[in-house]
């Protein structure tokens, strides 16, 4: 006997799930277009005002400290112990193949072609990006931002361009004092547990390490600034509501900015490698 | 050749022209997640007076102020300000009209990590060249007018929320604007803050010649400031008028409102309250 004909009512329930599956896929994906639309915007009117008066060169250099040299610990710290356990790991490796010799080449190569340039924009991204959003975003919702604007200062020229002006000219500058420092650290590890020399290590890196190793290298951390810099202000300039969205925002930042930083060295570690 | 113009011959140039229509709402809409907030308000803002926006929470009073400087902008119609519609300015042809406009906060908005005097110096060091001297004067004189002096050297935090919005005016008044927009200036503070607060209004705006909208729901500052209310309800003006026409209207959604703030019409109340008794 044949079946009798679905209702259209039977259908709709019957796909119901793929319905909602495409509805929210639909509403993230808008939702991606407008907040990508809105970041690009805010990058457009931040390289327009870096480049036209008014200047808030005072606020710059506030920035640099606070967002740059109040950094130089953590990020400093992170490469030291990196370059120390780089060595341990590669002494461990190498051993058996009487390798002990490159311990120095391989650090110094790792981190000033990729570790450095990464592991400080990760620490960065978790220090500065998260504690723009968190600083824009209290402005925001208690209409400091709007006092701004009423006042006829642009939040962009006052707030926007001093840190990511500030992010990415201390950008170089931590990475090649994290490079040096992680440098220190394979040295000591080198020294006091693998029984090479100063003189051995030292020599080893200079034999290996070019210009364009730490030209590719600093010259990454740039576009890293820049990335978490906007995406630190953007996400505290679109700020809704009270405190627990400003948590929401911050978090954003961090997740964003660091899924930024990775795909983007994939693709600047390709350019730099061309040029 | 030009010639210095003294604070004293703009205010009087300003009392001059008391009456003129400085600001004007025509057909303006404006909706948020579907709802409309404004709904084809129109309203006429004069030079010289102080007008209240009266209303229940949520019906767009806010909003309405933020229409004037341009924070907020329509969804249809049109806001005239100084005779030149904004609605459609970016936000650097808008800087010469929020120049002559300045703004109170609901919770004062002053800068956390500035001290009370880089705040209230703040918007005169972007837009004027005074020599520091100049501008260390500007802001004890406004603190003098708000009736807190020598405490140029506080921050933010350590003062009351009476005094941050004391401050806030003091900041809002350093360039002596045309107008100032006053978003509940007495919201959350105790009633004498709030008489306070409201005298000041009536003082700044006698003095400097200004004239001033203020958003509130708070009947007694009013009663105490304006020259004339503007009751929205629905997104509309339901009333325009004075204050005593406004507690004498017949209007039943005015009626119900001063009702349930505690002021019904036609019993004495309001009288009590203006002799303060």
């Amino acid at each position: 006997m044949a079946q009798p004909e679905p209702s259209a009512t039977a259908i709709f329930y019957r796909n119901l799930g793929w319905l909602r599956f495409v509805d929210r896929f639909g509403r993230k994906g808008s939702q991606t277009v407008e907040y990508l639309g809105g970041l690009f915007q805010m990058i457009g009117e931040t390289i327009a005002a870096s480049i036209s008066r008014p200047f808030y060169t005072g606020e710059l250099v506030n920035e640099m400290d606070e967002l740059g040299v109040k950094s130089l610990a953590i990020t400093g710290l992170t490469a030291f112990v990196t370059g120390a356990v780089l060595a341990i790991q590669t002494a461990y490796s190498l051993e058996a193949f009487g390798g002990k010799q490159f311990i120095g080449r391989i650090v110094s190569l790792s981190l000033v072609r990729e570790l450095g340039p990464i592991l400080t924009a990760l620490m960065v991204a978790g220090r500065v990006g998260s504690g723009i959003t968190a600083e824009l975003g209290s402005m925001t919702v208690t209409e400091q931002v709007d006092a701004l604007r009423s006042m006829a200062i642009s939040p962009i020229r006052r707030l926007v361009v001093p840190r990511v002006l500030a992010v990415v000219i201390m950008m170089p500058v931590l990475t090649a004092i994290a490079d040096v420092l992680g440098i220190l650290g394979g040295l000591g590890i080198a020294v006091t547990s693998i029984g090479m020399t100063v003189q051995d290590y030292i020599t080893s890196i200079w034999q290996q390490l070019a210009i364009s190793d730490i030209f590719s290298g600093l010259g990454k951390t740039v576009f890293f600034g820049f990335e978490i810099a906007v995406i630190g202000c953007y996400n505290g300039l679109q700020v809704e509501g009270g405190a627990a969205a400003v948590g929401r925002s911050t978090t954003r930042t961090v997740v964003l900015a660091s899924i930024s930083i990775l795909v983007s060295d994939f693709f600047l570690t390709k350019l730099f490698l061309a040029i | 050749m030009s010639t210095a113009v003294s604070p004293a011959d703009v205010t009087a140039a300003r009392a001059a022209r008391r009456g003129e229509v400085i600001v004007e709402f025509k057909e303006v809409w404006k909706t948020y997640s579907g709802r409309d907030i404004l709904a084809g308000v129109n309203l006429q803002i004069r030079r010289g007076e102080v007008l209240c926006v009266l209303g229940p929470s949520g019906t767009g009073k806010s909003v309405t102020l933020r229409h004037i400087n341009g924070l907020t902008r329509p969804d249809a119609g049109d806001v005239i300000v100084f005779g030149e519609s904004i609605v459609k300015l970016s936000e650097e042809e808008l800087s010469p009209v929020r120049r002559r406009l300045a703004m109170l906060f609901q919770g004062g908005a002053l800068f956390d990590s500035m001290n009370v005097e880089d705040n209230i110096a703040f918007p005169v060091r972007e837009h004027t060249e005074k020599p520091p001297g100049e501008i260390g004067r500007i802001v004890a004189e406004t603190l003098n007018m708000v009736g807190l002096p020598g405490i140029q050297r506080k921050m933010p935090s350590e003062l009351s929320g009476g005094m941050r919005k004391r401050v806030a005016l003091a900041r809002s008044i350093s360039l002596e604007p045309e107008v100032i927009l006053y978003d509940e200036p007495t919201t959350g503070l105790d009633p004498v803050s709030s008489e306070k607060i409201a005298q000041l209004i009536v003082d700044v705006n006698h003095r400097l010649q200004t004239t001033s909208v203020v958003v509130t729901h708070d009947i007694v500052t009013a009663r105490t400031v304006s020259t004339r209310v503007a009751f929205l309800h629905q997104g509309r003006f339901q009333f325009i008028g004075t204050f005593d026409e406004a507690t004498s209207s017949s209007n039943p959604l005015l009626r119900d409102y001063f009702r349930a703030m505690g002021f019904p019409c036609g019993t004495g109340v309001f009288q009590a309250v203006s002799k303060g008794e």
